[in-house]
């Protein structure tokens, strides 16, 4: 049972900060970022460069990640989201764009990277034995107490930082956020490199425990968008439940279920098309807008 | 007086909609100016013009003496121009606080001086300071109105515009408002351009006004006279008085 609960924290402290990333450039934008998987993908190649083959410190591969995917997620908002959104008032415009540049990101990580799996040195050794109730690698802990730090140092941000109260406001009323004087081009780039940053990050993170592979973003992605179903889009707090709740899920799931195959998915996807049928605004998501 | 906002022959068009057909208006540092005027009359259209919001397709606003139309939103709020939009615009899940706060972002001096402006905000309306950590989506009206006004006046303005105030608010509510607008321009020196439907609270607390209708001002002058005028009368105040 133990066992099951950290696991599961550990899995939606990870998802948390990708759904952030991917609720955040919605609640901006209106922009359904398909390309957040490929962000990711990104994000951990980076950091298997560093790290893994350059041999400098972790540390300094994730932050290189971060930086990396926030200068990628900045020019996409300038050069490709920014003129889209000036010229077309139509939703499934940015929406295409979007998935173009996962095809795009998908085929330059192929380019650049490879198809195979690619795994980097283990940050730490050893692993916590807590009475055999929880036996948890040192490496897994470390990843998932910093994707705890990340999100509370997000949520502080956003909520007593300048930018981060213009970001807020922004995202609730377009037209008064402007009136107050918030520039609405420069905190969507701002809002995009963020929200690009934290997928990256997330994936610089998980290189040192699952490894990358050039294949993996869409799917991804599909997570990140069902963790924004399961929370509301566009609401923090809506994303960190739903990442919570998916990782606890995918957790409890495959304990419960490992007689039956690999059906955990599956019944994820049914249950969250019911629940989709009784709440399509998601948990936290606001019924209108 | 000197002029502060001058409007000249100003046009402005959405897509097929001409919203203002040749509109010229003027107000001076320290006056309240009222635009009164049915619903579509193109009341909005010379506030969206003014903050930057809708560029005029032709004619030219001067303020402080410099052309301003075709200044984006920020750098006009940075000059001075506050605008309480119609509806009141609250940000719905941030606390009256932070909205209030949001109202000072583009002030560029110490944080002191922001606090001495909250102070002063929460003091004109003690109301907010009982609602500070509350959500503002959850404040009455009226309550939200006082909030949108206060937040307008974190930005230290020397004009303030004022979309329809009084709609939407309890009949008791809407004399507090017109009151406090009045203390506003009094007090703090600020230049109140005061756009309602409501036209006999703004034609009693308005030194001039000016009376639209499609896209054009129709009649303009002192609003104790236009209060009498039989025109205005018949247009807009109904026959009542």
């Amino acid at each position: 049972m133990e066992q099951v609960i950290a696991n599961g924290l550990y899995l939606g402290a990870q998802y948390a900060l990708i759904a952030l990333g991917l609720t955040l450039i919605f609640a901006l934008m209106n922009v359904l970022n398909f390309a957040h998987g490929q962000m990711y993908v990104l994000g951990g190649f980076v950091t298997y460069v560093i790290y893994g083959q350059l041999g400098l410190p972790f540390v300094v591969a994730l932050i290189a990640s971060a930086i990396t995917l926030a200068a990628v997620g900045a020019l996409i908002e300038i050069y490709l989201f920014r003129p889209v959104i000036r010229k077309s008032h139509r939703e499934e415009s940015t929406m295409l764009l979007a998935a173009a540049i996962a095809f795009f990101l998908d085929a330059v990580i192929l380019l650049l990277f490879g198809e195979k799996q690619r795994g980097v040195p283990k940050i730490l050794d050893g692993v916590l034995n807590w009475d055999f109730r929880i036996i948890m690698p040192y490496d897994r802990i470390a990843i998932g107490v910093l994707a705890i730090l990340i999100i509370a140092a997000f949520i502080l941000y956003m909520q007593y930082s300048k930018t981060g109260r213009a970001m807020r406001a922004l995202a609730q009323d377009r037209v008064a956020a402007q009136l107050m004087g918030v520039q609405v081009d420069r905190y969507s780039m701002i809002g995009f490199a963020i929200g690009a940053m934290l997928a990256g990050v997330v994936g610089g993170l998980l290189v040192t425990i699952t490894g990358v592979n050039s294949g993996i973003g869409g799917p991804i992605s599909i997570k990140a968008f069902m963790m924004v179903m399961i929370g509301g889009a566009g609401v923090v707090s809506g994303a960190i439940a739903g990442g919570f709740i998916l990782g606890m899920a995918e957790s409890v799931g495959l304990t419960v279920f490992s007689g039956y195959g690999d059906v955990t998915y599956l019944i994820i996807f049914a249950s969250l098309m019911v629940f989709l049928a009784i709440r399509p605004q998601g948990l936290m998501g606001k019924p209108w807008g | 007086m000197d002029s502060l906002l001058n409007f000249s022959n100003a046009e402005l068009h959405y897509d097929h909609v001409h919203a203002l057909r040749g509109v010229s208006l003027n107000i001076n540092e320290g006056e309240t100016v009222a635009l009164i005027g049915a619903n579509g009359a193109g009341k909005t259209s010379i506030l969206r013009a003014i903050t930057g919001l809708h560029p005029i397709s032709s004619g030219q606003v001067h303020y402080k003496g410099e052309r301003i139309d075709g200044m984006p939103p920020h750098k006009l709020v940075e000059m001075g121009i506050a605008m309480v939009p119609e509806g009141r615009r609250v940000f719905p899940f941030m606390s009256v606080k932070d909205n209030l706060l949001m109202g000072a972002f583009s002030r560029s001096d110490s944080k002191q001086e922001v606090k001495a402006t909250l102070d002063s905000v929460l003091t004109r309306f003690p109301r907010l300071k009982e609602r500070y950590k509350q959500a503002a989506g959850t404040l009455s009206g009226g309550e939200q109105q006082m909030m949108v006004i206060g937040r307008a006046l974190m930005a230290k303005p020397t004009l303030l515009l004022l979309d329809e105030p009084s709609l939407g608010i309890a009949p008791k509510l809407v004399q507090d408002i017109a009151r406090s607008i009045v203390a506003i321009n009094r007090d703090e020196k600020v230049s109140v351009l005061l756009v309602e439907q409501n036209s006999r609270m703004a034609l009693r607390i308005s030194h001039r006004a000016y009376a639209m209708t499609t896209g054009e001002v129709v009649l303009q002058g002192d609003s104790k006279d236009l209060l009498q005028d039989d025109r205005v009368k018949a247009l807009y105040l109904g026959g009542e008085i």
